[in-house]
């Protein structure tokens, strides 16, 4: 095992004449909170699909692990250690919280195809299902519609399902999108506490939750890293305040 | 715990309950013309419940399953003009021949969604129906008539055997889809209809689950067509026409989509609509009543405005709000 839950080498994604994604490399260590930051159409969207694996890079290659993921599918890569939560909230809005995190539970038990015993009353899947919320501290909402849930809880519950198979890397995409104030700071709180658990890649607008919670930065600008390292260099990096206030000229 | 699953579905038992004493109340009052409308209603209301699988549950468009009605037929006809007289291996020939049909058109079809899945399945539907028409060797287009099937031990020509063998059928199937649906694969299923980009992101591939939804309901419909081609004691390419597959998408609809019970009932009104609103037609405006469909169409939209998830909905209602006030 390397000390590199993920690795990025020269990614590179056009549509037609746009450079979505330039030749970016990146790095992040096991067990570190790793931002990604930039300006809106800087292209993050269009990297996580491709370190996701909804997009297909036109070159280069993304190592999970060091195990090449490149041509593996979205399912496939979950299964190999990649979590996710979405920008939007994207849970099972049909199901209750239990339910939700039973079926990512049949996910992880690997026992899919089975037709003939009820899954959601299985007391092995829900022991399991409840170990998942409890994960995020939701065992309490375990019986309620997802429905009726607050926005917060929501984010929290896609948050679980997202670590549902003890992934080795977790990528947060907008965390604390649409957040009440009180749930950025109760967020911000639990993902610090994954940190022992997993590594994660932080995309969030929120400077402050981003230097509170990120070990190392890396600022995307047109497609393109231009800057990597802690908050502090990140901070004092010129090309990184042209690219967020503007040059002075 | 089958007992456990079957508690669950209270509509349906009492659905095929009725259908099983129906016959009593033909006999009693001498309507044996009725069994034959029932058997009719059991038949579409399989293939229906077959379909609702991909449908209702998976959230699968599918336009084009009448095709695997009409590939049941002639597994039963043909599989008779060479010989094969045994029901059982009939269906399954069927169910292998559905099975391997829904492999291939599901996985194509299953590429896409929405608009082009409804027209992909479709266009497979009517090239599946052109190819039987121009089977010359078995009737073309005229169809062939055949004798019902052997089912060794249940001799058809007595007349109700064909009736409980029909009841027995849909009977099975019923537990079976009760099964899945609650099963790994069944929740699963619906999950990915609720939201497929979330069940891929927890590992889980969706055209796995999709295709087996989309082959277990082609070897349903194969089944009800082999039971339709011993009932009709015919085959031609009707059975399979594209209208077909609209009326099974009618009866999941007016039944109601999310239930299990849905197509079943949906069946039972929408057979009796066809057989009795002709007839009260005639009776009130006899100049429409060969356009009962006009009459047929306000009732279904209003059901399906109205009903909120079709006339399973409106009965699972009033069974939870009875239930409601016996608890107070």
């Amino acid at each position: 095992m390397t000390d590199l839950a993920l690795e990025l080498r020269g990614l590179t994604k056009n549509f037609g004449a746009l450079k979505a994604t330039d030749n970016v490399s990146l790095e992040v260590r096991r067990g570190e909170i790793h931002a990604l930051i930039g300006p809106n159409g800087a292209g993050k969207t269009t990297l996580i699909g491709q370190i996701f694996g909804n997009l297909a890079p036109d070159s280069g290659a993304v190592f999970l692990n060091g195990v090449n993921v490149t041509n593996a599918s979205v399912s496939e890569r979950a299964h190999l250690g990649i979590g996710r939560s979405f920008q939007i909230s994207n849970v099972l809005m049909d199901f209750s919280v239990l339910e939700n995190a039973i079926i990512a539970e049949i996910s992880h038990s690997g026992a899919q195809f089975r037709f003939f015993t009820p899954a959601f009353s299985d007391p092995k899947l829900v022991e399991g299902g409840m170990v998942i919320l409890r994960r995020v501290g939701m065992e309490d909402m375990a019986n309620r519609k997802v429905a009726d849930l607050a926005h917060g809880e929501r984010r929290l519950l896609e948050l679980a399902l997202a670590l549902a198979l003890r992934p080795s890397l977790v990528l947060l995409d907008e965390p604390m999108a649409g957040a009440s104030p009180e749930d950025t700071i109760f967020m911000t709180d639990v993902i610090a506490g994954f940190q022992e658990q997993t590594s994660i890649l932080l995309i969030e607008h929120d400077m402050d939750v981003v230097f509170k919670l990120a070990g190392r930065i890396s600022v995307l600008v047109e497609g393109a890293v231009i800057a990597s390292g802690s908050p502090v260099e990140i901070s004092q990096n010129p090309k990184v305040r042209e690219a967020y206030l503007g040059s002075e000229e | 715990m089958l007992l456990d699953t079957l508690k669950k579905f209270p509509t349906l038992w009492v659905i095929l309950a009725c259908f099983a004493v129906f016959p009593v109340f033909t006999s009693v009052y001498d309507l044996p013309f009725w069994n034959d409308v029932m058997m009719r209603i059991m038949l579409l209301g399989m293939a229906a419940m077959g379909l609702n699988l991909v449908l209702g549950f998976g959230g699968m468009i599918s336009f084009g399953h009448a095709a695997f009605i009409g590939i049941g037929a002639y597994c039963a006809g043909i599989g008779q003009y060479y010989g094969l007289d045994n029901g059982w291996v009939q269906i399954l020939l069927a169910v292998a021949v559905c099975g391997g049909l829904g492999v291939i058109i599901g996985f194509l079809a299953l590429r896409t969604s929405g608009i082009y899945f409804i027209m992909i399945t479709l266009a497979f539907a009517q090239m599946l129906y052109f190819f039987f028409v121009g089977l010359e060797q078995f009737g073309g287009d005229d169809g062939m008539i055949m004798d019902r099937s052997e089912f060794v031990v249940i001799d058809l020509y007595e007349p109700l055997r064909l009736y409980y063998l029909i009841f027995a059928v849909l009977t099975v199937v019923c537990i079976i889809l009760a099964l899945f649906i609650r099963s790994r694969f069944g929740v699963i299923l619906q999950a990915i209809k609720s939201n497929e980009s979330r069940v891929e992101a927890m590992g889980l591939a969706p055209l796995h689950f999709k295709i087996t939804a989309y082959v277990i309901s082609a070897m349903i419909c194969g089944v009800s067509g082999v039971l339709f081609a011993s009932w009709q004691e015919f085959v031609s390419p009707d059975i399979m026409h594209w209208t077909r597959s609209g009326e099974l998408m009618i009866i999941i609809i007016l039944g109601g989509l999310t239930y299990l019970a849905g197509p079943l009932l949906g069946a039972v009104a929408f057979l009796l609509l066809e057989e009795f609103l002709p007839e009260i037609l005639h009776a009130v405006f006899p100049s429409i009543a060969e356009n009962w469909m006009v009459v047929f169409g306000p009732i279904l939209i209003a059901v399906v405005l109205f009903g909120q998830g079709g006339l399973m909905g409106v009965v699972s209602r009033r069974f939870a709000g009875i239930m409601k006030r016996s608890r107070t």
